[in-house]
């Protein structure tokens, strides 16, 4: 079996870019409760592709920019 | 804490305390005799139906509690913005499915447990009201397990 892979993501960032955009408001934009959100940003959730494309399209850019993968020890 | 985590903990609470209302019914005086099945089911049926009555009750009181203490949390904030939150808090997304599925999973292994067991008391010569009671309280301990595991996923991530 391969290496876990670790997910980190660039949401607070973004969302700070993004005219401080709030929890609340990404939540209603992605259709995701809030505590969803604060669950992503804290590193406790990975969500599925399709939640992980509605993030990037609120935040209009490419999947690759919100999340970033890495192999476990690396 | 979210409100999902309270929400969780609150039916959890009822489940304990209507499972030792039924413990405390069950060795009391006034329980029926030990071979009569078909009082101990009807005793059992009234208390899932107490369970659940009660688990409802507690969530419509849990829901406007929870939305009083945002409206007073956020009252700087207008009623829009205060209703956008109650709602955003409540939404039921893929998270919150996983968190039911998983947890869900560990409910229902304690009670085919449950089962299993029921049926080796049987086969062993022990009466159908043991059985009866094993399959009640690992169904009621599964649920009980099923909230707590809720819990710990919707606070430690899943």
């Amino acid at each position: 079996m391969g290496k876990k892979l670790i997910i980190t993501n660039n949401i607070r960032k973004l969302r700070f870019f993004a005219n401080e955009m709030t929890q609340l408001e990404l939540a209603e934009k992605a259709g995701a409760s809030r505590q969803t959100i604060v669950a992503l940003e804290a590193g406790k959730y990975t969500p599925s592709l399709e939640m992980a494309f509605r993030i990037a399209d609120v935040f209009g850019v490419s999947i690759g920019e919100v999340f970033e993968c890495k192999k476990e020890g690396e | 804490m979210s409100y999902s985590s309270k929400r969780k903990i609150a039916s959890i609470i009822v489940g304990v305390i209507v499972a030792i209302i039924y413990i405390i019914y069950a060795l009391g005086g006034h329980s029926p005799a030990l071979e009569d099945l078909k009082s101990w089911a009807i005793a059992i049926l009234i208390f899932i139906g107490i369970g659940v009555g009660a688990v409802i009750v507690i969530q419509v009181i849990f829901h406007l509690v929870f939305a009083i203490g945002i409206a007073v949390k956020e009252r700087e904030h207008d009623d829009k913005k205060v209703n956008r939150i109650i709602k955003s808090s409540m939404i039921e997304d893929e998270r919150e499915k996983a968190i039911s599925l998983k947890s869900a999973h560990v409910g229902y292994i304690c009670a085919g447990i449950g089962f299993v067991i029921a049926l080796v008391t049987l086969a062993f010569g022990m009466t159908s009201v043991a059985a009866l009671h094993i399959l009640f309280g690992t169904f009621a301990a599964g649920s009980l397990l099923e909230g707590i595991v809720s819990v710990y996923y919707y606070e430690k991530g899943v």
